[in-house]
């Protein structure tokens, strides 16, 4: 390559850098500001755009706000129960979509997967309140957590569908032509090579369905209310920077937690590669 | 390479898959019935009750297109339009800013490739809710953006973009560009560096080769980018309602009104098959402009 070229693309190269740089700092901005403005002493007990000086005393406020952590508990079951239906129903979505023996099936399931991505939030919760005041369902816990799962399904299948292609399809026909039926082909061959993408899906589904607001807005009553649909309605009164503490406290957990996931998925990769 | 194990059903191995064939349509069975029950039934019930008639403090069957005539009429025919030219803009905006973003990340090698793309997923690991009142916070007079361009003698004065279509802007591109960042990083890194290389060595300048070999490889990552990115911003609630003000009402704050305070389920759900119309006309768009890049996309 001539040095005028290369000289060129190193330059391009500075600037694509530069954009990159711009982007995660404008990323970063918000949660940045959240967590400095959770420090913030505000004004009347309201969350103020000037910052007026440092106090910790939010993070207090927010543990004892009863209705708050009652919000909490809520957004910790409904979205531990979403996971756990994700991560079954997503993840036989995600291998079915590789592995089923019918083509057709195949894409009908790959559309469904992006209808799930793709359909409004909006129109989903209102036709889920639409669907269950129509058949005089109680809206509840169950329900809540039913709307909030075909996101998680849909992400957690994306996840495992990606693991499932780089599988080798010959290890399934040795495992079967040794005699192992399919449950135990899938068990004990195509299950632990899958092993950490659905524990990566797991983990998705966990924080996408803590962190749904829209779908949410619209299956919650007053005793079942989560933290984002709390936070969301404690806006028309003015926010307390008590809201930006809890934030924050959620936030750091999440990635306490996404840490502990990402040493799992490590300590699995590592126990797997003998085998490979 | 010719098939090695045997297919028919008389040898052991074939047998067993027969037999397996049964779990393998349970696991697309699963999902498809679940789903069905809580997802695509809702939305039948969306498109049935379009047709019908909002009755006191519920809805009746019946077959109407009043609703329609409504929807498409005065206020919401202008709140329709706003919502599709918002969200066609802002899918631009997005993709604009996400393409050199995911160049950069995919010219990368390795572990450092890796870190890159986790470092703009970060965002999705914090609360999207508080992420946008965190905007607020910034784009308000006496905020943080204001201050600094005061400091940098950028730009005197107060700063005036809150509760204006320019911070619901920023708002779209902001929330929606990880998820955009990701389908065009996945394509660009399949692209065989021979290509360019051949490029190069027949003489195009770097610009060139990636006007006419990357930008048009990269196509459906973008068109995957344009329908998870453009296509939910057709129903987005949140954004506009925070940053926008009640300034220009879109498609989905005049839905949920319609459920929530006025109880009009049945313009309501019209309003919603017309959103799921606009949905159905862009996917068939970015369907035909990737048409023959199946094996890239998959």
């Amino acid at each position: 390559m001539s040095a005028p070229s290369g000289a060129a693309r190193r330059g391009g190269n500075l600037l694509l850098g530069l954009w990159y740089v711009l982007v995660v700092a404008f990323l970063f901005a918000p949660i940045v500001t959240s967590i400095v403005y959770s420090f913030n002493v505000g004004s009347l007990g309201k969350q103020t755009s000037t910052f007026t000086g440092w106090t910790l005393n939010w993070f207090a406020d927010a543990w004892n706000n009863v209705s708050l952590r009652r919000a909490v508990q809520v957004s910790l079951t409904a979205s531990f129960w979403s996971a756990i239906i994700a991560v079954m129903i997503g993840s036989s979505l995600g291998f079915a979509l590789v592995r089923h023996p019918n083509p057709l099936v195949r894409r009908l399931l790959s559309g469904l997967t992006y209808i799930l991505l793709i359909v409004p939030e909006t129109v989903v919760g209102t036709s889920l309140l639409l669907f269950y005041s129509v058949t005089r369902f109680r809206l509840g816990m169950p329900t809540l957590v039913a709307g909030i799962t075909p996101l998680a399904i849909a992400v957690t299948a994306l996840i495992v569908r990606a693991g499932a292609l780089t599988l080798d399809r010959r290890l399934e026909d040795a495992a079967a032509d040794l005699g192992a039926g399919r449950w135990n082909t899938i068990w004990f061959v195509v299950l632990p090579h899958l092993a950490p993408a659905v524990l990566a899906g797991a983990l998705m589904s966990y924080v996408f369905s803590f962190d749904n607001l829209v779908i949410s807005s619209f299956l919650t009553t007053p005793s079942i209310n989560t933290l984002p649909v709390y936070l969301y309605g404690s806006l028309q009164y003015g926010p307390s920077p008590a809201v930006y503490a809890a934030a924050t406290s959620v936030f750091v957990f999440t990635i306490v937690l996404v840490g502990l996931a990402g040493l799992l998925y490590r300590l699995v990769l590592r126990r797997g590669r003998p085998r490979k | 390479m010719a098939k090695i194990s045997p297919t028919s059903t008389a040898s052991p191995a074939g047998r067993h898959r027969a037999a397996g064939r049964a779990l393998d349509h349970l696991f697309a069975a699963l999902p498809a019935l679940w789903l069905l029950g809580v997802f695509i039934i809702p939305l039948g019930f969306t498109v049935v009750f379009s047709f019908g008639r909002s009755s006191f403090g519920g809805i009746k069957l019946d077959f109407t297109l009043d609703n329609y005539a409504q929807a498409l009429s005065g206020f919401y025919l202008d709140s329709f339009l706003r919502t599709i030219q918002f969200a066609l803009s802002g899918c631009i905006l997005c993709l604009l800013v996400a393409y050199p973003a995911a160049l950069f990340i995919a010219r990368q090698q390795g572990a450092r490739r890796t870190a890159l793309l986790v470092l703009v997923l970060v965002p999705y690991f914090t609360s999207f809710l508080i992420r946008v009142m965190s905007w607020q916070i910034l784009l308000a007079r006496g905020g943080p953006i204001e201050w600094l361009l005061n400091v940098t003698h950028l730009m005197p004065g107060p700063l005036d973009v809150l509760d204006t279509q320019t911070a619901v802007f920023i708002g779209l591109v902001y929330a929606y560009l990880p998820i955009a960042v990701v389908p065009i990083y996945i394509v660009l890194i399949r692209i065989p560096a021979g290509l360019i290389e051949a490029s190069r060595d027949l003489g195009a300048s770097a610009w060139q080769s990636f006007w006419h070999v990357t930008l048009p490889m990269s196509r459906p990552g973008l068109a995957t980018a344009a329908l998870l990115t453009g296509v939910p911003m057709l129903g987005e609630l949140v954004i506009p309602a925070l940053l926008g003000g009640d300034k220009g009402v879109l498609m989905g704050m005049a839905i949920s009104q319609q459920y929530l305070a006025t109880q009009k389920y049945a313009l309501g759900s019209a309003m919603a098959v017309l959103v799921l119309l606009a949905v159905a006309v862009m996917v068939a768009v970015l369907v035909r402009l990737t048409r023959g890049f199946e094996e890239v996309s998959a």
